[in-house]
Formats: structure tokens, C-alpha cells, sequence
């Protein structure tokens, strides 16, 4: 055997890590490709429809779609990170993009301009849906479309009607106006302990994290006359003493229940999926929910879903005036980097198409709305009358006022809600003993250092 | 002598309390995971201390894969073998051949080797992510096991080599010697002397490799996106997101995960000791 020397040995090595350090970069995707990633479904059907979908538009286009499914929070964390080292996907649908991603990347020029995309269904978009997608590019100096919108989700409050009836209460006992009908959980439940029943009347998270906290924080804002906390052109508005006392009472009617026992001590730990267990558990007796999830998770036990589950929508306001929704509009987007545009532009025109679309939201058995108001009215799904739930959410997000959450005037706020800053003055309330005018002075302070940052 | 039986007596009360205590604390949480995978979904929030009816129901789910989030599980336990069973091994060959390089052959300035390879630990994993993923991105690694690979053996191979360099200094040099009198090639005396008296360190290095991998979430979940290459910890993760997140299939299907990386160390567990321990005496 031929005599293997120190010499040959090290020779190999050093030949194998020269061989390995000119490994040959990835070139250029093919022409006929696109990469999507695309944010997970709370159901199996729903990731199904988008994959169906994909399959059938990748063969109508002689174009390879390399679809990827992930969690929404996975999706943004990804796509940032992705995003630094410049290696993004072509298309990306995002659920809270909206408030933690887009209106930034949109300023810091991340994004590919698709008014194009939006522009050949102007005219089907509703109002709030195109203010949603209209952002500032700091970088060109103006205004453009950064997200095509693709679904709505606004506030809902979900309500077991057996522990109402358990308590001698009937759906039409809900009182209409916003402190009236979350003090009256607080009745149920002590009539529920005193039945030696250890439920909480009102499940809502507190918890500075996901999104459940800071969605109904800011509908409680706009509720109490808060809507005007940063003004259409970007300017913040906090010091405005109607929005000041709005904060201060937000903060104060969500701290006070919770330190009085109405919500669970576990409410400060809560994800965005935990109101969604307790209520299927039946510790809670209401949740409010971003969307008619909780109801249409049961769609398949009709005693649940048509007559035990009740659907109601944001509270009149204590005037007894209605009060404008928030409503979210999930953007899908382009980074910029994307190594075929015209491909991604050319998807997501298809999948706008009316039609196209409502076959999928159709899919997410209504969790999501639709941002096109023909679709409600041509389609009889939506505004189906035996459906409990549905009406409710079409009433909310299409029908009644609505109002785009802020981060379309000015990135800033998308800092705001990243940092949950509200959320955490919530804890200061409840775990450091703030008072809520010193809750809300310190959420100030930082809110305008975050608006210091995006001035244009 | 009452004295001291008293102070013994105290001792050894306290010393059984503060036992009960730490035993509590490390076993609730284990309790707890077990505890709901035996309940139904709607019992998990419940406050009982006890399942109220025990069911190993959500074991079934997992095995049969027969919930949505679970369709590939079985798919992804093997992507998380494959991943943890190449970088252990990959860790042995790089880590055995460097340390034997640098102690048993001498190579001079060997000791820079050895420091360099530790600097690696300076930075904090978390820190090297969005870097790797960068450079992965550009060799097209991601979404591909090869890129995590990379990644865990980049970071279990200088704790290693510090181990082995350790080790080696317990076996005699006069045995390379006496090989070398005796006409064997350094391949020779690697293979045939070096590994075998190095066996218990391989094994507590081995496993320890296994283990850094078979738990990675960071780096798997960064660089690997499909459902037919991800490993178990990232698709765990999905269950996290929904309307009925089912936490009992989930701690089914983190006992079942579980349990590899426990028999694989009760299995070596007497050599584990001794190969972590021998090192750590010199001479």
C-alpha cells in the first residue's frame, strides 16, 4: 500500500476546501419560475384552495410556482430577514403585514410599485382597501400602491348563548352600547360564580404580544373618539386632548375587569390563539375575535355554530351612534429583489379577478371579507340569511363605516403596534401599578420618538 | 453528641426539602405535558389536576398522522434524524481528525487552531443567522437540509476538538510511538489506535452533536420553508397559529419527539460520563 504522507493529507484537505469555497453561486431564477409564500390557513380547505389555485394558474401560464405555506408571523420574520441579505420571493401574502411589515418596507423602498396590479380592479376596491394600500415610499418622495389588497378582517365579539341562558339571560338582553354590553359580561359572570361556576365573563388577551391586544386596544380607541390619533397626512396627533381622554379610557375600561377578576389571570400571556381556546373550553363566556374564526372553526357542529355561538359586531358607542370599524386589509406584496416581477404582477392580477377571489375567501369559510363590495352583492354566500355569523362580519367590514388602521397615514404606527406599545401600557396598569393617565403619557412619549423617526 | 445528631437531623430535613422542591419544579412541567396529551381538546384549559378521562387519543392522531398539521410528521422526524445523525457524524470526523492533527501529530502552532475554532463561540448563535442565511441564499442551500447541516456543524465541531484535544491527553503518547517503530502511517495509527481509545469521548461528542440539532429551531426554521423538508420543531410551530390550536396533539407529538434523543442517551449514558469527565483531568 502506497505510503500516505502528512504532506498528501494535508495537500487533500487543502485541495477539497478550495474545491468547496468555489462552490458555484446560485444564478439567476429561470424566467419561467416564481417563488410565493403565501400565509397558512387556520383550516385545511383554505391552504388547499391557495395550492389548488397555484397548480391550476401555473399550468394556464407555463409558469413553475414554487408555493411555500407558513405561518403568519413565520412569513414576516422570514421575509425581513430575507430581505437584508437580498434574497426574497417574488409574491408574498401576509395576514398582519398590514401592521407590522408593509407601511415600512413600503418607505424604506422594499416594495415593487403595484398600482398596476390594483389599477385594473380600481374600480371593484372599496374605499378603505385602496387607503390601506396607498403608502409613502420616503425614498421616491411620494405616494404610491405597495400592497395589492387581497381580504378585510375587523372586530368581532363571540358570545355563548347557553351561559347567557344558564344565567336567565337571552341574546336580546346584550346591551348595544360599548360600555353597557362589556359590563354586562361582568353580570354574567357573577351570576355564573354564584352557580359555583368558575367562569370569566370576558375573555380578551392582555397580552403584549401577536395581534388580538392591540386590536381591540385601538377599536376600544376609535370607540371612545380616538380615530383622529394620527390625522390622513401622516401627522400625529396624541397631544389632542378627545384623543388623549379616548386612550386614557380605553386603557381604563380593559385594566379595570381584569383587575376586578372578569378576565383570566392567564389573559396576560395569551397568543392571538388562546381566547380561541378558553372559549371552546367554555371558561370565558365572550371573546371578541379579529374576525368570525371562533364560529367558523364549529361550522361543521350545526348546533354550534347556527344556535349556541352568537356573533356580535363592535358595540354604538355610549351616544348610541354607530361607531366606524377598524378594518385591516391583508396586503399581498413584491419585494423589491424579486427576480420576476412581471411573473408576480402577472399573478396577481389573476388572482384579484373577482372571481378568483372569492372562490378562495370562500374557502376560509368567510374568516376573512371580501375588499370588493360586487363580490357581496353578486354572490348570495355572503349575505346568506340562515347564516348567523356571516351578516354580522359583511354588516361590519363592508356595509357600515369603516375606518383604515393608521399605518397608511404614517409608518410610524406600524413601529407602534411592532413594539406593542399600547398593550404594554395596558401591563404597566395592571403589573406596575400606573395609573391610566400615566399609562397613557408614557405610550406617548415613545409613540412620538417613533414618529421623530419617520418624518418625510 | 446531641448536638451534632440534632444538626444532622436539621441537615439532612433541609436537604429533603429543598430535594422535594427542586423535584416538584423539574417534574411539573414534564407532568404537565403528559397531562394534557392524555386529555381531549376541550379539556386542555380546564384547571383539574388529573385528566378526567385519560386517553391516549392524541398519540394516535400523531402516529396515524391523521390531523392536517400532522400530515407529514413522520417525514419530518426522519428529516430530523437525517440533519442530527450528518452533523454528529460529520462533527466526529472534522473534530477526531483536527484534534489528532494538532495533539497526536503536533503540527506547530496547533494552539491556534484550537483558539480560533472556540472564537466561533464569541458571537451568540442568534446573532449569525441573518448572515448565514445569506450565504446559503447564495450557494442555494435554503430550503435544503444541507444548510442547516452546515450551520450545526459549524458550531458543535470547536467544542468538540477542545473536548478531544482534552481527551487525547490521557492516552499515552509512547503508544503512537511505539506504532511508528512498529511502521504504521499516521492513518494507520489514527484509525487503529487514536479512535479506539477515543471511544467514549466520540460517543458524549456524538450525542452531544445529535442533541444541538435534533433541538435547533432558529436556524431550521430560517432556512428551511416546505413541508417535506422541515424538521419536527419548525412544524410544531405551525400548530401555534389557528383557531383551535389542539395542544394536546401537540405534546403527543413533543413526547414522541422526545423520546429518540432519551433512549440514545440512556443507551450511552455510561460512556457519556466517562468521556466527559476523563478529559477533564489532566495526566
Amino acid at each position: 500500500m502506497k505510503r500516505i504522507s502528512r504532506r498528501l493529507v494535508l495537500g487533500g484537505v487543502g485541495a477539497a476546501v478550495a474545491l468547496g469555497t468555489g462552490l458555484k453561486p446560485r444564478g439567476a431564477r429561470a424566467a419561467g419560475e416564481l417563488t410565493v409564500w403565501w400565509t397558512q390557513g387556520f383550516y385545511k380547505a383554505e391552504n388547499d384552495a391557495v395550492i389548488a389555485w397555484m397548480a391550476d394558474w401555473e399550468k394556464r401560464n407555463n409558469t413553475k410556482v414554487n408555493l411555500t405555506i407558513m405561518n403568519g408571523p413565520d412569513v414576516i420574520t422570514k421575509l425581513i430577514a430575507g430581505m437584508q441579505v437580498g434574497d426574497v420571493p417574488d409574491v408574498v401574502h401576509t395576514v398582519t403585514g398590514d401592521r407590522f411589515l408593509v407601511p415600512r418596507a413600503a418607505w424604506n423602498d422594499q416594495l415593487e410599485d403595484v398600482s398596476d396590479v390594483v389599477d385594473s380592479q380600481k374600480a371593484e376596491f372599496t374605499e378603505t382597501a385602496l387607503i390601506s394600500a396607498r403608502l409613502y415610499n420616503a425614498k421616491q418622495k411620494k405616494y404610491s400602491i405597495y400592497g395589492v389588497p387581497t381580504k378585510g378582517s375587523s372586530l368581532m365579539n363571540s358570545v355563548w348563548l347557553p351561559l347567557l341562558e344558564e344565567v336567565g339571560f337571552a341574546a336580546t338582553d346584550m346591551p348595544g352600547t360599548q360600555d353597557k354590553f362589556y359590563d354586562f359580561f361582568q353580570t354574567v359572570q357573577d351570576k355564573l360564580r354564584s352557580k359555583g361556576k368558575r367562569i370569566f365573563g370576558l375573555g380578551y388577551s392582555m397580552a403584549a404580544k401577536e395581534a388580538d391586544a392591540g386590536n381591540l386596544f385601538h377599536q376600544f380607541l376609535v370607540s371612545y373618539g380616538g380615530v383622529g390619533i394620527v390625522t390622513p397626512d401622516g401627522k400625529l396627533n396624541i397631544d389632542d386632548p378627545a384623543v388623549r381622554q379616548a386612550a386614557t379610557t380605553s386603557l381604563e375600561r380593559l385594566t379595570t375587569p381584569f383587575k376586578k377578576g372578569y378576565v383570566p389571570p392567564g389573559a396576560i400571556n395569551w397568543g392571538d390563539v388562546d381566547n380561541n381556546n378558553a372559549f371552546f373550553a367554555r371558561q370565558i363566556v365572550m371573546t371578541p375575535n379579529a374576525t368570525i374564526s371562533i364560529a367558523a372553526a364549529q361550522m361543521d357542529k350545526p348546533d354550534l355554530y347556527y344556535k349556541e355561538i352568537l356573533t356580535r359586531g363592535v358595540p354604538l358607542g355610549n351616544d348610541g351612534k354607530p361607531v366606524a370599524s377598524l378594518l385591516a386589509i391583508s396586503p399581498t406584496i413584491i419585494p423589491k429583489g424579486s427576480k420576476n416581477v412581471d411573473g408576480a404582477k402577472a399573478l396577481l392580477r389573476d388572482f384579484i379577478q373577482p372571481a378568483n377571489i372569492n372562490a378562495y375567501l370562500k374557502e376560509t369559510r368567510a374568516r376573512y371579507l371580501p375588499v370588493m363590495a360586487s363580490i357581496v352583492k353578486n354572490d348570495p354566500y355572503w349575505t346568506d340569511p340562515k347564516d348567523p355569523h356571516r351578516q354580522v362580519a359583511v354588516d361590519m367590514g363592508l356595509i357600515k363605516p369603516t375606518v383604515p388602521w393608521w399605518m397608511s397615514y404614517n409608518p410610524a404606527y406600524s413601529a407602534v403596534l411592532s413594539e406593542q406599545i399600547w398593550p404594554q401600557a395596558e401591563a404597566n396598569i395592571t403589573q406596575r401599578n400606573m395609573t391610566p393617565e400615566q399609562a397613557t403619557e408614557d405610550a406617548a412619549k415613545r409613540i412620538k420618538q417613533l414618529f421623530e423617526q419617520y418624518q418625510k | 453528641m446531641t448536638a451534632r445528631r440534632r444538626a444532622r437531623t436539621l441537615n439532612s430535613i433541609g436537604v429533603s426539602l429543598l430535594s422535594a422542591v427542586l423535584l416538584v419544579w423539574t417534574l411539573l412541567p414534564i407532568y404537565n405535558i403528559i397531562r394534557v396529551s392524555m386529555q381531549e381538546k376541550e379539556e386542555v384549559l380546564s384547571t383539574s389536576v388529573f385528566p378526567v378521562a385519560p386517553s391516549p387519543h392524541a398519540f394516535s392522531v400523531v402516529f396515524r398522522q391523521a390531523y392536517w398539521l400532522l400530515e407529514t410528521f413522520w417525514n419530518q422526524m426522519g428529516n430530523s434524524f437525517f440533519i442530527g445523525i450528518v452533523v454528529a457524524l460529520l462533527t466526529l470526523a472534522i473534530g477526531s481528525l483536527t484534534s489528532f492533527t494538532i495533539s497526536r501529530m503536533r503540527i506547530r502552532s496547533g494552539w491556534m487552531l484550537t483558539n480560533a475554532a472556540l472564537l466561533t463561540y464569541v458571537i451568540p448563535m442568534s446573532f449569525l443567522a441573518i448572515p448565514f442565511y445569506g450565504i446559503m441564499g447564495k450557494y442555494g442551500l435554503t430550503n435544503n437540509p444541507l444548510a442547516v447541516i452546515a450551520v450545526e456543524v459549524t458550531f458543535a465541531t470547536p467544542y468538540a476538538i477542545f473536548i478531544f484535544q482534552q481527551y487525547s491527553a490521557s492516552i499515552p503518547f509512547e503508544l503512537d510511538e511505539a506504532a511508528r517503530i512498529d511502521g504504521a502511517s499516521p492513518p494507520q495509527i489514527f484509525f487503529r489506535i487514536y479512535l479506539p481509545l477515543m471511544a467514549p469521548a466520540l460517543v458524549a461528542i456524538g450525542t452531544y452533536a445529535l442533541l444541538l440539532s435534533w433541538n435547533e429551531y432558529l436556524y431550521a426554521f430560517l432556512l428551511l420553508s416546505g413541508g417535506k423538508v422541515i424538521t419536527v420543531p419548525v412544524a410544531l410551530g405551525k400548530f401555534l397559529v389557528g383557531d383551535e390550536a389542539p395542544w394536546n396533539y401537540l405534546m403527543a407529538a413533543a413526547i414522541i419527539y422526545a423520546l429518540p434523543p432519551l433512549i440514545i442517551y440512556y443507551g450511552f449514558r455510561r460512556k457519556m460520563s466517562g468521556g466527559l469527565t476523563m478529559g477533564g483531568v489532566k495526566g
